[in-house]
């Protein structure tokens, strides 16, 4: 194979090659700023070659390998059992219509919430947005446990319902059901979606919105005709980022275990008899998925990514 | 027209409650679990509604010391090796973030977009690289080393994004232009008048990467295989097989870090990043 593509790709190894002697012997000044440009960027590149790049490679290589502990043969194996077998059909669709829910709850709360922030004058803001941005830095295994804590057997909001309804705390305890890990993901994504949406609530243009309320317009309808269409793109792009970390999701859901979605099941392929091929091929239709969807989303809507 | 005045009277009236109320409710929802988890670190025991038994330090003596049973590990290793890993991934995200986010800011080239996208975007989550990394790395997982560069992959956005607020608030172009002016070399302009005018974006965006480094779970989890466990692992230990007010104690431990993470960002001056982070 090595001897036909160096045929072919003589032509464009010298083009190359003219191009590399001009980057380290640099002759104009277009071409040593050409230079820096590269040199700067190259450490960066190197890491996300050495470790993003190359691993999701051999990721992808195992997927299709036959053998189980080494790299060998072809095989669809993997990728028809995603497709043939229900159990995996099941996780997907659990996957998507959780992640999308949570994460138009999410975005629904943070509207709100970044509205309250810009438009109001409120008492300790500072410390408020101390408060909401706090759950960024938790793993997601800690935000598990904060709902513990909130739903839990001894949970205060569960002792709080039981003592006004009288039933058994035992009974009321949702914190391991479906809702319990539905109030989980909120808890990292709310935060998450409020970075994101206060940025665009920022750029809002207020004349705009004062004046259709002096014209009559109600705060409902100024929201609905002014404000909204101007927080759309950012909207979308919070949208899109939003949904990526609900199925990214994965500390969270190893503890509480209500719902099997895809990350989890990926896990369990390596803890049941590290069937590694599975899992890659699980994680490559993971990554593809997102890749694929973040793309079309940046591409084809207005979105607006800042992060 | 009448009815137009009513909705618009019914928003005017209950809309700024309902607004408030959906913000009371998210800090109370996002706080007080924080709160609650801190108080009964120091609570004897947790039975009925509230805890009870104050105050004792067992919860935090049995975590900051260890309990001594089975292969019990103890906070103050973990938090020790997973500081010198996020140290280490810190250290790596300075010498791959500072350059690009400057070639980013200051030149026009071919391609810079996708390559501020590939910068400020991580490029896959925790455990689909740590799924990648396996068999890829597997002589890696067991020193570390495989951590150390997960990391740096997985937080240089963090790096890339503070930075990058950094540079945009300078004129690079008129620095760097004085600089090479009075005759310093392009590699010492970098180095001794850029980089250090950005400052506080780099001091900044290293303690938040630091931060999440420390306190990645999913990546570690997948890759972590024996040794002395990261201090996420050992938070998930605690979650999963301690009793719920030691799980409590190790989980403010914690919060200690990210508060203290925090305050120093405050001194920073970096108000930005302490809401990014």
């Amino acid at each position: 194979m090595g001897a036909d593509a160096d045929v072919a790709g003589r032509g464009v190894l010298a083009r190359i090659g003219g191009t590399l002697s001009s980057l380290v012997f640099p002759v104009s000044e277009r071409q040593r700023e050409r230079r820096r440009i590269v040199v700067l960027c190259l450490p960066f590149l190197a890491l996300l070659a050495f470790s993003g790049v190359f691993p999701l490679t051999e990721m992808f290589r195992i997927s299709f390998s036959e053998a189980r502990l080494t790299t060998e043969g072809f095989t669809l194996e993997y990728y028809r059992q995603l497709v043939v077998d229900p159990y995996y059909r099941t996780i997907a669709v659990n996957t998507l219509w959780f992640a999308a829910a949570t994460t138009v709850a999410s975005i629904a709360v943070a509207v709100p919430v970044a509205h309250s922030l810009e438009k109001y004058d409120l008492p300790g803001k500072s410390v408020m947005l101390t408060v909401l941005s706090f759950p960024n830095s938790l793993p997601g295994i800690v935000a598990a446990f904060m709902i513990i804590v909130l739903f839990g057997n001894t949970g205060i909001i569960t002792n709080f319902i039981a003592a006004l309804s009288g039933q058994s705390p035992i009974d009321l305890a949702i914190a391991t059901s479906v809702l319990g890990l539905f109030f989980a993901y909120l808890y990292s994504m709310i935060p998450r979606a409020l970075l994101l949406l206060r940025g665009t609530y920022a750029e809002v243009n207020t004349d705009a919105e004062e004046a259709a309320r002096s014209l009559g317009a109600s705060p409902l309808k100024t929201f609905w005709y002014v404000t909204l269409p101007q927080i759309k793109p950012g909207l979308i792009g919070a949208f899109v980022l939003v949904f990526r970390t609900a199925l990214a999701i994965f500390g969270t859901i190893l503890i509480l275990k209500s719902l099997l979605v895809w990350t989890l099941q990926i896990d369990r392929e390596i803890a049941q008899g590290f069937n590694i091929a599975q899992a890659s091929a699980m994680a490559t239709v993971w990554f593809v998925f997102v890749f694929a969807f973040t793309l079309l989303a940046l591409k084809y809507t207005s979105a607006e990514v800042s992060i | 027209m009448g009815s137009r005045f009513e909705s618009g009277s019914l928003s005017a009236r209950y809309g700024r409650q309902f607004v408030t109320l959906v913000l009371a409710a998210t800090l109370v929802f996002l706080a007080l679990p924080v709160v609650l988890t801190f108080v009964s670190s120091f609570a004897g025991e947790w039975v009925g509604a509230l805890p009870s038994g104050f105050v004792t330090l067992e919860n935090w003596n049995d975590v900051i010391v260890g309990t001594g049973v089975g292969a019990d590990a103890s906070v103050g290793s973990s938090l020790a090796y997973s500081a010198g890993l996020a140290l280490a991934g810190v250290l790596i995200n300075l010498i791959v973030g500072v350059p690009i986010a400057y070639a980013v800011a200051r030149y026009e080239f071919w391609g810079r977009d996708w390559v501020n996208v590939f910068a400020i975007l991580p490029l896959a989550p925790g455990i689909i690289l740590g799924i990648a990394f396996l068999r890829t790395y597997p002589d890696l997982s067991t020193s570390g080393i495989a951590l150390v560069i997960g990391y740096s992959l997985l937080k240089a956005p963090y790096m890339v994004m503070a930075v990058q607020s950094s540079f945009q608030s300078m004129d690079l172009q008129q620095i760097e232009e004085s600089a090479r002016s009075l005759g310093a070399s392009w590699p010492r302009t970098f180095l001794t008048v850029i980089v250090p005018n950005a400052k506080a974006g780099i001091i900044a965006g290293s303690i938040i990467s630091w931060t999440l480094a420390a306190a990645e779970f999913n990546f570690s989890y997948i890759v972590y295989s024996r040794g002395t466990p990261p201090l996420s692992i050992f938070l998930f230990n605690n979650i999963t097989n301690a009793s719920f007010l030691n799980a409590a104690a190790a989980v403010s431990v914690f919060f200690l870090l990210i508060a203290l993470v925090t305050i120093s960002l405050q001194i920073v001056g970096n108000r930005g990043a302490v809401r990014r982070l």
